[in-house]
């Protein structure tokens, strides 16, 4: 009985193994028609393979999609510098753009935006990434492709984010997308790869658009740049000013630019609120970039408007981070520290309507504070 | 045994090609594995081996558990102590049996099968489920004939991307609705713009009425023009000062968003570094023509310039700043000393990206047609903020308006219910609508209106900041008979509201503007008042305090108790001043009632006189009078000083 058992047990032993390398082959085979580089193809787990697949996939179909039958999907292979050594190109420039091939300019854009371009599917995979996400998130194109974006972004957002792609499959509804979220970042605060027990949210701005797809093999996507909210990066000019304010947005301090363009002095701001001084249909613009603030503590106002002392308003767009107070001293943050609003708010326009007096702060009686 | 061993040692994952660790996991995904092979102990260790927190590239499947594992650990801002994750990763992997961890496996593989299933023409049509095996061949094939003819990525010197570039361009550039421009420093001159900009700013459209010019050529013909013709007018001071090459430009400065400060500026750029340059990032109006679709028009930057035929867009440029040594025939610029600024080409390459009006409507954006108007009110219901719409609907300029009360304009039928939509829209965060009511223009009539209110409330303190008024205009001109046609009136106020309606205007010796002004613009101020008082009740037991406020405070429900009961004696069914019951607040003990109050204060002699004479109505220019007398104070304390520096707590 149990030599039988045995053999039984030997012949589907055997079968299974064989199945097992049939499996293998076809998962080697596949991942062989991936573009990949070998070291990366070699470590592959058989998920992955399909998780990049996938991807592939997709993005062939939206490709196809996008460009009708004109697009050349034949060779992907091209030669790849990389950010930095698109640089070399730059010497031409001044020639012809001829030389300035389609990777460079995508090179520069991606550098220029500072961010990475994601490819989200109506249910939240990252279909595509572009390979500059290592840079941001610390994961690498491969490792994240193909996974959903729900894994890796702060819950508190993910309502907002199923918002934002929910409309995609509605049409009607404006096709541009503009949003803030957390995300997962292995970075470490010097910049370097972490590991991922030690991760981070990292605040990015989202912005981009929503593509309708037509043919059932694809389906509607969002096609997003993602790009971290550096204050630090933030140039001054003569059409912008700083300006600090406590939590709930009144002036704490605002710098001497704002009379310039604004018509107040920095001492009558201070202790208002800035829902006082913005136009009314702009409220709504206000409270989402106030909220943002105090949840994700990065924000990007849309356009609203500010009101000009003596009449009138210009558009405004304002870009702010949630700090710890100013400190004189470069020690170490501080926990107990009060928080405070930095606010660099952009200029857009001139002043419109400059003889309009819409709010009681413009009328030259003024309320007594 | 040792195979399979080593194979969990090594941390066979699942891993495509390998053998010897495959043996091990298709045995427990497949259902004819033999378990028995296995002992107990060498499974579980293998499981937990497989699950064990791994460090590799290309698979984050085993992240995935890990950060599954890292989610559940609560995970925080800071990062956290890697000893602790590791332990606690190690705490959830014994608990969890392993049959469970092998079935997550194999959902998750027959997911992704699914997923790759459903992707594949060929498999699509097919009405049952097809196996693992022959979908992975299917995609095998399908990958064969995408890829079409080309040669297989076996090439070591390249590195392959998923997408051409060209098409990595296009989506980039899709997705960021930009287009790179390269201009130069010193005049401004287009030396390279992306073929993009014709989609973005419809310039291919400029010179063709008819037809439509290449991409390609529109693009071109733009290169060697000068950017500057391209841009509004105002803005390009703020351009040119933005192309300044000069490093040392006093204005600029940086802030570091972690410690608040501002720091030093750019980098010296050398002659030959090509490092990365000056940021520059910056809004500038660009030309633009707008396509016949219709988009967004209210309320853009691109709409204000109404008078011009040239509409403009708001550009959000961001780039850098770059300078290399021109590379012309028979010029020696790398030798040369950095002064020779001819040597040196100086530009700014930037993306820029048009910037419509982009706050998420989530909540719902106050969408504004032109019979409506918006106007925002402080808690006392003086107006702070006037749309400049109102004036072609209510004949006021919004000065005229500013700074009064809007119980000035409202019609005496209309005060007990807009009084009482006051009373809860400053109780409540939802949107309350007012029935129609009528508005007093400048010139004497009426319009009906009807409105929605809400109050805006500070998302950090809580704190009401005003209330936002959306008007609607039902109809104009409505005559002074006409009737309201609001239900909240009682039948027994019809007689009274004509009478009221009739003598409004006419009565001698006040005239009717300053009459109702006085009379109606302490409404306002007595409900907000009464939120005042009602929290100062419940935060500080001491109500009497020496505030002006106090004798308004005690009128208040007097006052409003008689207008209350002006239409009929009842009492009941109206919202008594302080009871918002509907809220849920418990009641403040001076607003139980206007009874209880009769025997507080002195005034109150004068109170039930004037709420006698309120009550018979025969005569309303005395009431009028007495009103008047009674809250002639009211004028004086009318600033919001003093509430507006309270907390409420809603």
């Amino acid at each position: 009985m149990t030599a039988d058992k045995e053999k039984r047990r030997a012949i589907s032993r055997e079968a299974a193994r064989r199945r097992r390398r049939v499996e293998s082959d076809v998962f080697g085979d596949l991942s062989r028609l991936l573009p990949l580089q070998p070291s990366i193809r070699a470590h592959l787990d058989k998920p992955s393979v399909i998780r990049l697949t996938l991807s592939y996939i997709r993005m062939q179909a939206l490709l196809k999609e996008a460009a009708g039958s004109g697009v050349q999907l034949g060779n992907i292979l091209k030669f790849h510098h990389g950010l930095e050594a698109g640089e070399g190109f730059w010497f031409e420039f001044e020639k012809q753009k001829q030389e300035f091939t389609p990777l460079d300019e995508t090179n520069m854009y991606l550098k220029i935006l500072e961010g990475f371009l994601m490819v989200l599917s109506t249910a939240g995979d990252m279909i595509f990434l572009s390979d500059n996400v290592s840079k941001y998130m610390g994961l690498s194109q491969t490792e994240l492709m193909g996974h959903n974006i729900f894994e890796y972004t702060h819950p508190c957002d993910h309502e907002e984010i199923r918002h934002n792609l929910r409309q995609t499959a509605e049409l009607g509804f404006s096709l541009k997308r503009d949003f803030v979220m957390r995300i997962k970042s292995a970075l470490t605060h010097r910049g370097r790869i972490g590991n991922l027990k030690s991760t981070t949210w990292k605040v990015l701005h989202c912005q981009g658009r929503v593509k309708l797809s037509v043919s059932s093999s694809s389906v509607s996507c969002l096609l997003l740049t993602c790009r971290p909210l550096p204050l630090s990066h933030t140039l001054l000019s003569t059409h912008t000013f700083t300006s600090q304010h406590s939590m709930d947005m009144r002036f704490t301090y605002c710098d001497q630019r704002v009379t310039s363009l604004l018509g107040y002095r920095p001492e009558e701001l201070l202790g208002r609120s800035i829902y006082d001084l913005c136009h009314t249909l702009d409220t709504n613009c206000l409270n989402k970039n106030h909220l943002n603030l105090c949840l994700k503590s990065q924000s990007v106002s849309g356009q609203y408007r500010m009101l000009v002392r003596s009449g009138g308003y210009v558009w405004v767009e304002t870009h702010s981070a949630v700090i710890p107070g100013v400190q004189t001293s470069r020690s170490r943050p501080n926990p107990s520290q009060p928080l405070c609003i930095l606010s660099v708010t952009y200029v857009l326009s001139g002043v419109e309507e400059p003889s309009l007096q819409l709010s009681l702060d413009q009328t030259f009686q003024r309320y007594l504070r | 045994m040792s195979e399979q061993s080593a194979a969990a040692g090594r941390g066979g994952g699942d891993r495509a090609g390998s053998e010897p660790a495959d043996d091990v996991l298709v045995k427990h995904e497949s259902s004819d594995s033999l378990p028995s092979l296995m002992t107990p102990s060498l499974t579980s260790s293998m499981s937990f081996s497989m699950d064990m927190p791994r460090k590799r590239k290309g698979s984050t499947d085993n992240q995935d558990s890990k950060l599954a594992l890292i989610n559940d650990a609560d995970m925080e801002d800071d990062q956290n102590g890697s000893d602790g994750e590791d332990q606690h990763v190690k705490i959830k992997c014994y608990r969890e049996p392993h049959s469970q961890i092998e079935k997550r496996r194999r959902d998750k593989m027959n997911n992704l099968i699914d997923k790759l299933s459903a992707m594949i023409p060929t498999c699509n049509p097919m009405s049952r489920k097809l196996d693992k095996l022959t979908v992975l061949r299917m995609a095998v094939q399908h990958l064969k004939s995408l890829k079409g003819s080309a040669s297989s990525f076996s090439e070591v010197s390249y590195k392959p991307s998923f997408l051409p570039d060209d098409e990595l361009k296009h989506l980039v550039l899709k997705a960021a609705d930009g287009f790179l421009f390269v201009v130069g420093c010193d005049r401004g001159k287009i030396v390279f713009v992306s073929e993009s900009v014709t989609k973005i700013l419809n310039y291919s459209r400029i010179n063709t009425p008819s037809g439509v010019l290449l991409e390609q050529q529109s693009s071109t013909e733009l290169i060697g023009q000068s950017l500057f013709d391209y841009i509004h007018p105002k803005d390009m001071g703020k351009v040119k000062e933005q192309l300044s090459a000069s490093e040392s430009h006093p204005r600029e400065r940086l802030i570091d968003a972690k410690t608040g400060l501002q720091v030093q500026a750019d980098l010296p750029i050398g002659a030959s570094r090509l490092c990365s340059g000056a940021r520059r990032s910056f809004f500038c109006r660009m030309k633009y023509n707008k396509i016949p679709v219709k988009e967004e028009k209210e309320t853009q930057a691109n709409t204000s310039k109404k008078k011009e035929s040239q509409k403009y867009c708001t550009v959000h440029c961001t780039g850098y700043m770059r300078s290399w040594p021109t590379s012309q025939v028979g010029a020696e610029g790398e030798g040369e000393a950095d002064k020779q600024d001819s040597s040196y080409f100086s530009c700014l390459v930037a993306v820029g990206r048009v910037h419509s009006h982009s706050a998420p409507q989530i909540n719902g954006e106050i969408r504004v047609k032109p019979t409506e108007f918006v106007t925002r009110y402080a808690m006392d219901g003086k107006f702070t903020f006037v749309d400049q719409r109102a004036t072609t609907i209510l004949g006021y300029l919004p000065q005229e308006l500013l700074g009064t009360s809007c119980y000035e304009y409202f019609h005496q039928d209309d005060l007990l219910h807009l009084a009482d939509r006051h009373r809860k829209v400053l109780r409540s965060r939802e949107k309350i609508e007012t029935n129609s009511y009528k508005f007093k223009t400048k010139y004497g009539s009426f319009v009906t209106l009807q409105s929605q209110w809400f109050s805006f409330v500070n998302p950090w303190n809580k704190e009401v900041e005003y209330i936002v008024s959306t008007n609607t205009v039902i109809s104009y001109d409505n005559s002074r008979t006409g009737r309201s046609g609001h239900k909240s009136e009682q039948s027994g106020n019809s007689k009274a509201s004509e009478d009221c309606k009739k003598s409004l205007p006419v009565i001698p010796g006040i005239s009717s503007a300053s009459g109702t002004m006085i009379y109606a613009g302490s409404i306002g101020t007595q409900i907000a008042n009464e939120l005042l008082d009602f929290n100062k009740m419940n935060s500080s037991p001491s109500s009497g305090n020496v505030s002006p406020f106090s004798l308004v405070q005690d009128k208040s429900p007097q006052t409003l108790n008689q207008i209350n009961s002006v239409p009929n004696g009842e009492t009941s069914d109206m919202e008594i001043p302080g009871k918002s019951s509907s809220e849920g607040e418990p009641q403040g003990a001076s607003f139980s009632g206007g009874d209880s109050l009769m025997g507080e204060s002195s005034q109150l002699d004068l109170d039930s006189v004037v709420g006698a004479s309120l009550n018979s109505l025969s005569n309303d220019e005395a009431a009028m009078a007495v009103i008047m007398s009674l809250l002639e104070t009211d004028t004086n304390l009318g600033e919001t000083v003093d509430f507006e520096e309270m907390h409420w707590s809603l």
